[in-house]
């Protein structure tokens, strides 16, 4: 082939370069949600065999895998208790992370950094080596066996994390608006509420969206603390008791998995960015 | 929005300039001195709820949990009493310990390298200008974003012992027989591949995170940076080497850190795919500690084996604190 001459040429070819080189990462990415996809729309004697192209169907697709979750599983009160928990845990947090952030931001808090810093540190302490002490937490409170115990237990990893993210929004509010509310007669909690709140809302709703994403990703805690069937979050009732025994029902697990996990991750990506700040120590702040 | 003066217009403008100036002047006049005693107790005020809060369900728990393990608590039985080091006498000597703690520890390490290498690799690729790129760091993430418990369902599917369509497309390929045949990979039920299983699984999901905050790092490094050095005279390699690397290492030590910390303490992928079998090929420490914690009940043996994480975490919080500190900077 002759070497390109034009601009566009050159454009098109760096551009095939990239995608040739592009697409085994985002097939690798993409593999299991698609074959999530299909597993849930196919019917089972379409399911279990090899001897056919197992990528597509071969019999019609079916909404069979979907309604059996509805009506036959408590697949409807795990996505109630999930929402429900994930509110509450909402709640809990911005009403301890909103202020504490703005405190740690503003108020010049002696050793205000370091304080900002060991919040955050708490985020890391992993839920393995707590789970254990917080199961007699759970059940002193008389909350074991109910979804009560975890919006106790969350908002330890909500809060720390909202904290150190809103710390950061804060900072980037500028301080002559509180100091001119100040000066207009406002008090401390004047200030805060009238003018730092409502310029504050994307950092709010981004510390919502956090409460409800990570709120999701556990999987200790709800295995742990949370035993009967009809009060378990969806992230561990449906593989915890769609899974019986030796039988593994894959159209509708699949389909179970589907309906939670696709809206979690498209909400999740459009704030990635904000958690990657977040936990990198606020880069490009 | 914040001052604004009934006449508003230029006048709004000059009456703030104004307000910023007293503001200004009050501040050197010691104006915020004397409201400082006001200002520090609204501010420990503010801060008490988060702090009481994490202090009472992180910070006590964590000191519950070395009583724990000092102590032959069960599930059952409220009362419990002292036994001083012998849970993890016990630990160090049973075989099961030593296999998850060396699980633990290389499930961690193979996992870090591979998804160190697709990470860095997607993240120069995503570098580049190039249509459409913004849909394709989309999809990439979504195996960071999924929530755990729910992909590893996938993945299980995927590691079927007789469906598995990893395996349909490697019999297609010729590289392995059909279904019964001695090179018939059965993934979660041979040890090795049961390992191998997870670590993929591990990989697949957090490589987009290496990616993300490798890029993360990248954009962090200003333009202007490069030009004076480029205008400096430097090389490529210079300034890579000099510029961008001390640059971006900071936030990919945060971020390996941060990644490390939840490889060796996840117990999902593990417990949903193989619940450390078979015959403990796959036993981590996590799980380890969440089936003699919680399902035998012995509540002082599991806070003592998960203990044992800590000083493998330890040093890598440490490492991360200073980092956190220096980036304030």
């Amino acid at each position: 082939m002759a070497a390109p001459r034009t601009h566009r040429e050159k454009e098109i070819r760096r551009h095939l370069w990239i995608y040739g080189a592009i697409t085994p990462y985002v097939v690798i990415a993409v593999f299991p949600i698609y074959w999530m996809v299909i597993t849930a729309f196919k019917q089972d004697p379409d399911l279990y065999r090899m001897d056919q192209f197992p990528l597509w169907f071969h019999l019609a697709p079916t909404w069979k895998n979907f309604t059996y979750l509805f009506y036959s599983t408590n697949y409807g009160a795990w996505i109630i208790n999930t929402m429900v928990i994930a509110a509450w845990v909402a709640v809990i947090t911005l009403i301890t992370a909103v202020p504490a952030g703005y405190a740690l931001a503003r108020l010049r808090i002696p050793g205000s950094e370091n304080l900002g810093i060991a919040v955050f540190m708490t985020y890391l302490v992993p839920a393995i080596i707590l789970f254990l002490p917080l199961s007699r937490v759970v059940s002193m409170f008389d909350l074991q066996d109910s979804w009560w115990s975890l919006v106790l237990v969350y908002p330890t990893v909500t809060i720390p994390f909202c904290t150190w993210l809103l710390m950061g929004f804060f900072k980037t509010v500028p301080a002559e608006m509180e100091e001119a509310a100040r000066v207009d007669g406002c008090g401390y909690l004047g200030a805060l509420l009238r003018v730092v709140l409502p310029v504050s809302v994307p950092g709010i709703l981004t510390a919502v969206i956090f409460a409800f994403t990570l709120s999701m990703q556990d999987f200790l805690y709800g295995l742990a603390f949370v035993a009967p069937g009809d009060q378990k979050p969806v992230t561990v009732g449906v593989p915890t008791e769609l899974i019986r025994g030796d039988v593994y029902y894959w159209g509708s697990l699949m389909a179970a998995a589907l309906m939670v996990g696709l809206p979690v991750a498209i909400v999740y990506n459009f704030f990635l960015d904000r958690f990657i700040q977040g936990i990198t120590g606020g880069v490009g702040k | 929005m914040t001052v604004r003066s009934s006449s508003g217009g230029p006048d709004a403008t000059s009456a703030r300039v104004a307000a910023i100036s007293v503001a200004s002047r009050a501040r050197s006049s010691g104006w915020l001195r004397s409201q400082s005693s006001r200002r520090l107790g609204f501010g420990y005020l503010l801060l008490a709820p988060a702090v009481l809060y994490v202090l009472l369900l992180v910070g006590v728990p964590f000191l519950f949990s070395l009583y724990l393990s000092l102590s032959d608590a069960n599930v059952g039985d409220p009362v419990a009493s002292f036994v001083g080091l012998e849970n993890f006498r016990a630990a160090l000597q049973s075989d099961v310990f030593y296999t998850s703690l060396r699980n633990s520890v290389v499930f961690t390490l193979v996992a870090a390298v591979f998804k160190g290498l697709l990470g860095t690799t997607l993240a120069f690729l995503l570098l580049q200008p190039f249509w459409g790129r913004k849909l394709v760091r989309g999809l990439v993430v979504i195996p960071f974003t999924l929530p755990i418990s729910i992909s590893v369902l996938s993945w299980k599917w995927m590691y079927d012992s007789q469906f598995s369509v990893i395996n349909w497309f490697l019999s297609r390929m010729g590289l392995i027989g059909t279904y019964g045949s001695p090179d018939w990979p059965v993934w979660l039920g041979q040890p090795g591949w049961a390992i191998a299983a997870c670590i993929i699984v591990n990989v697949w999901r957090t490589f987009p995170f290496s990616a993300i905050v490798l890029l993360a790092g990248f954009t962090s490094v200003p333009n202007e940076i490069l030009d004076a050095a480029r205008v400096d005279g430097t090389s490529f390699m210079q300034r890579f080497r000099h510029v961008v690397v001390p640059m971006i290492a900071p936030i990919l030590l945060i971020g390996f850190l941060f990644d490390t910390v939840f490889t060796l303490s996840d117990l999902s992928i593990v417990y949903l795919l193989t619940q450390g079998g078979p015959a403990n090929a796959t036993k981590i420490l996590p799980v380890l500690a969440y089936q003699v914690g919680i399902q035998s009940g012995a509540l002082g043996r599991g806070a003592a084996i998960s203990l044992f994480l800590f000083p493998l975490l330890l040093p890598l919080m440490i490492l991360l604190l200073r980092n956190l500190k220096r980036r304030e900077y």
